[in-house]
């Protein structure tokens, strides 16, 4: 038995395999923002009827930033769930969607079929998606009263993950 | 690169106390969207135009990652999302955001994901690091074979073994000798 | 009924597998002639099931039989003929049946090729082959079932393959290539276990192993190559390699292949290096495994990963057992395999060799760190990150530059040891082929020292290829022989010497042309409605037209931009922009227009509402070269495995049993 062989090659050849067996506990697409508990990134976006809003002004209540499109049929899927919590929450969280990479008659058209449930912000050149390190839609953004990124979702959200987060920031 | 980086911020600053207007930028404009500014800090370099802008903007789009795709580059990517953050990256740089501040803008929202390169740091040192160190252990090793095994023996005229068969029929009988 | 038939066909293999397993290593312990003869007999059984299972599955797969599972997941009646054919290895479950049928084929191919003068090696070879036969088998009969039934109601048509399969021809033969070499690996893997069984790696089993290791080699050359201009070609965004982790995956074996390649030839003209090979041609096998876990696990973000599947971890377990037995192994048995000591010094040919197996192992770890790294840093930081074309291109280039210094200066050494005026003598005369490749560069504009310093290396190396390769019809010549005899006399006694001369020269001209084209590629963007034009460099582009063309599963938007250049009219490219309705982003078809120095490179960026084309394009010089060079490569491999016509020798006696 060559030793030095059994040493060598275990060395190189177990931490592989160790590794590769522990990444099937990650999942390679999802990642973390690194934006959670730091000061949400500030904005101040139009929506579709031309209001300006300005992410600062809203301090003092919780956020929900919601970034959409009509192409993304989850988002179609989280629609009403979004809807009943913007009844439920509503004078207690500022519930905010961007529209994100879809044209402005898409989601017009979208929004009088199905109803909205808060302002649809427009995002030229998708700056305000950048600037969340957005990959793609759905993703939500949880920003507490006092502006910092309490918690981000990707994919569709189900009520009673609303309801935890947003039971958390009130 | 770390280094680099350093003596680059080093010297953007000193660049900034000298001539402190060119800190100053449209950012704070009431059109502006987001603010950069409250991420990354004032602008530290010089706004660059025309075709030195074009230069840089595509280099640092090479080195970051297109969030959506799989193993492109932001330049090399098509998609929009590739295309919105190109253009970011341009109107940071010519807002006078420094190459370091414009990844770092990245950074902050998108992660360490979206170096391409990994940064040489802490625990990254090992991949930036382990190779070398093969190759010097390896390198070792070799000289070592080299060195190591007796002296000269007559060195053979390469056209002798010039025929591959007849090269096998010589090392068989070389073996056999020997064996 | 095709179900239960081709479900048959793969027990009936996984049941061959099992018992080959025992007789091939059986035979080989006690050297029986009769185990022998049954293992080469369940071999040949092995790849007649595997076959006629691959054979059932086609056959489901033209008549649209979605009773089958597989059928129903990937074919559908509007794909065409030709891409439901090669729709078996468009998906997981296809593609393990393929790769059991290449298995197959490559063990039979064995039991019937080596039948004469191997007995020794040859029944631990093919229980080796057995085994992973058996895994395969077992893959296919269970996890990865292509055969199970549709549960019922059977559909009547289905979604088709990967949309990406459908848009080029290449992709038919680039995927079927890289299982040749994959799979083709298992054999000199098996070969070398046999080696070690045996307790020795005389030439006469070291010749068919190097033969079977360059076979599988070319392979994985043609299927990367194909591979890189697959992506080149339909991805659309100009580049042919990104580094990306299966590509990376496929280049780890070639890497150690290439390695084991070269210290076999140390081995055969200087007897050393034996436990050397040996363990390269190991990890060859076991990077391959590896490479075929990262792409079907999903564990690394990928172009070409398939979905996330449970026979990930399944591939783990057999990389597993497989590293486990291949270090007990070389543990146990490596001290039988003795080496005559060395007489070499470092300059000397033999130390070029070791170089250049210590740069190609130092490149194969680089780019394996590389792409598990992510892995290891999310493990161990939580944090994901990138490891991508920066990080390789700042490790590798200078990698590849000492390896072309390499192919320069090695072969114009002398073996042995040698007194330093004749090394100097050596490493001389070629240089002024380099200063003059320098000058070629700098008159074509290459400016930026990496550019030149290659371009002398280039001109080194190519020096030294040449004046190799034309070594033995020269000294012919020098003996009195006529010009065309001595080249035809050396061709046929020393083909191997030639083809590996050939194989240096064509990775020459690939090297060459990635410099080249990497650093002179540059692009233009504009967006243009209809009758409007661009420039870039001379020529001068016009979109003549935009429009809508319906095509099965997709809507291609295709412009359609005449070319001029110099003022001159030359011809139409038509890049266009595929929308699959499954995808939200749209795929770019590019249009290509290759010459001989460079390629006009069109890609369709977006198409407006109101009709504009937003269009890209790129002039990258060189391109053909780098798919010329390469196939000059699988050209010269070729010409290594023709057998040199035998000169009346007494007949090579048997080898001396050191056991």
């Amino acid at each position: 038995m060559n030793k030095k062989v059994l040493l060598t090659g275990s060395l190189l050849s177990l931490p592989v395999l160790v590794f590769l067996g522990i990444s099937f506990r990650f999942d390679p697409r999802t990642i973390d923002s690194p934006l959670i508990g730091k000061t949400a990134p500030g904005f101040a976006l139009e929506d579709l009827d031309g209001n300006r809003i300005d992410l600062a002004a809203l301090r003092g209540k919780p956020v929900l930033l919601n970034f959409w499109a009509t192409w993304c049929q989850p988002c179609i899927v989280e629609h009403p769930v979004l809807q009943a919590a913007a009844r439920r929450y509503a004078d207690r969280v500022h519930f905010l969607g961007v529209i994100y990479q879809d044209e402005n008659d898409a989601i017009l058209r979208f929004l009088r079929q199905r109803g909205s449930w808060g302002p649809s912000l427009v995002d030229p050149d998708v700056k305000v998606g950048i600037a969340y390190g957005v990959y793609g839609a759905p993703e939500t953004f949880f920003i507490d009263s006092s502006g910092i990124v309490a918690e981000k979702v990707t994919g569709p959200l189900s009520p009673g993950q609303l309801d935890r987060i947003l039971g958390g920031l009130l | 690169m770390s280094c680099r980086f350093a003596v680059a911020l080093a010297l953007l600053l000193l660049l900034s106390l000298v001539v402190p207007t060119s800190g100053q930028t449209p950012s704070g404009a009431p059109q502006a969207i987001v603010s950069p500014e409250s991420v990354v800090g004032p602008p530290q370099g010089r706004a660059l135009t025309g075709e030195e802008l074009d230069r840089r903007t595509e280099a640092l789009a090479s080195i970051m990652r297109c969030p959506v795709c799989q193993a492109l580059s932001v330049a090399d990517s098509p998609t929009t999302s590739a295309l919105a953050m190109r253009e970011e990256a341009r109107d940071l740089l010519a807002a006078g955001y420094t190459e370091a501040q414009v990844l770092q803008y990245f950074e902050t929202s998108y992660g360490e994901f979206i170096l391409l390169a990994p940064k040489k740091k802490g625990f990254n040192w090992l991949v930036w690091l382990a190779p070398l160190l093969v190759l010097l252990v390896g390198g070792g090793l070799v000289v070592k074979r080299m060195k190591g095994e007796r002296p000269s023996s007559p060195s053979e005229d390469d056209s002798e073994a010039v025929d591959d068969e007849l090269a096998e029929y010589a090392e068989q009988v070389r073996r056999e000798v020997s064996g | 009924m095709t179900s239960q038939v081709g479900q048959a066909l793969v027990l009936l293999s996984l049941l061959v597998c099992a018992v080959g397993v025992p007789v091939g290593f059986g035979a080989g312990y006690q050297r029986s002639e009769r185990g022998l003869a049954w293992s080469r007999w369940l071999a040949i059984l092995f790849a007649g099931l595997m076959t006629a299972a691959t054979v059932v599955m086609e056959w489901a797969l033209l008549r649209h039989d979605f009773s089958v599972s597989y059928v129903a997941n990937v074919g559908s009646k509007a794909t065409p003929l030709h891409i439901t054919i090669v729709s078996l290895w468009s998906s997981l479950e296809g593609s393990i049946l393929f790769w059991g049928m290449v298995l197959g084929l490559f063990t039979a191919a064995v039991a019937i090729l080596q039948r004469r003068g191997h007995e020794d090696y040859l029944a631990y070879t093919l229980g080796t082959l057995f085994a992973i036969g058996l895994f395969f088998s077992f893959l296919i009969a269970g996890p990865a079932d292509p055969f199970l039934p549709t549960p019922a109601p059977v559909p009547t048509d289905g979604a088709g393959p990967n949309p990406l399969l459908q848009n080029h021809l290449l992709m038919i033969i680039h995927p079927p290539m890289l299982y040749l070499g994959y799979v083709g690996m298992s054999v000199p893997f098996a070969m070398a276990v046999a080696a070690l069984l045996r307790g020795q790696l005389g030439p006469t089993w070291l010749r068919p192993l190097r033969n079977w290791l360059l076979v599988p080699t070319s392979f994985l050359t043609l299927g990367i190559m194909l591979g890189g201009w697959w992506s080149y070609e339909v991805l659309g965004w100009g580049g042919y390699w990104a580094w990306d982790p299966v590509e990376n995956a496929s280049f780890l074996p070639w890497l150690t292949g290439i390695a084991a390649l070269h210290s076999a030839v140390v081995q055969q003209r200087r007897g050393t290096l034996k436990a050397w090979t040996t363990i390269l041609i190991l990890v060859t096998f076991l990077l391959t495994i590896l490479g075929t876990f990262l792409t079907r696990s999903g564990v690394v973000n990928s172009v070409h990963s398939f979905t996330q599947s449970p026979i990930g971890p399944l591939f783990l377990g057999f990389l597993g057992v497989c590293s486990i037995a291949v270090v007990l192994l070389l543990a146990l048995r490596i001290d039988a395999l003795v080496s005559e000591p060395s007489e070499d010094a470092v300059v000397s040919r033999e130390g070029m060799f070791l170089l250049n197996n210590l740069l190609l192992v130092t490149l194969m770890f680089t780019v394996l760190v590389g792409t598990i790294f992510p892995i290891i840093a999310e493990a161990v930081r939580g944090v994901k990150v990138s490891v991508g074309e920066p990080y390789f291109n700042r490790m590798a280039v200078p990698i590849f530059l000492g390896l072309l210094m390499l192919m320069g200066i090695g072969p114009a050494l002398p073996w042995g040891r040698a007194d330093s005026r004749t090394v100097w003598r050596a490493v001389a005369t070629p240089l002024p082929a380099a200063v003059v490749a320098l000058g070629i560069a700098w008159v074509l504009g290459a400016r930026s020292g990496y550019l030149l310093f290659t371009a002398g290396l280039t001109g080194y190396a190519l020096w030294v290829t040449a004046a190799q390769a034309l070594l033995p019809a020269r000294s012919r010549v020098r003996k009195g022989e006529a010009l065309p005899r001595a080249v035809g006399e050396a061709l046929l006694r020393s083909p191997r010497r030639l083809g590996a001369y050939l194989v240096h020269f064509g990775l020459i001209v690939t090297f060459a042309a990635v410099a080249v084209s990497s650093t002179f590629q540059h692009s233009v963007e504009a967006t243009l409605v209809t009758g409007q034009s661009m420039s870039i460099d001379d020529y001068v582009l016009v979109l003549e037209d935009v429009r809508a063309v319906r095509k099965p599963h997709r809507v291609a938007r295709q412009a359609t931009i005449g070319i001029e250049r110099r003022g001159k009219e030359v011809g139409r490219l038509q890049p266009a922009l595929n929308h699959y309705p499954t995808m939200r982003e749209p795929i770019g078809t590019p249009a290509v227009r290759t010459s001989l120095t460079h390629d006009l490179y069109l890609t369709v960026q977006n198409v407006g509402e109101d009709g504009t084309v937003g269009l890209r394009a790129i002039v990258t010089p060189a391109v053909l070269w780098i798919w010329v060079g390469v196939l000059i490569m699988v050209g010269g491999t070729v010409v290594c495995l023709v057998e040199p016509r035998r000169r009346r020798l007494p007949a090579p006696t048997p080898e001396v049993q050191v056991a």
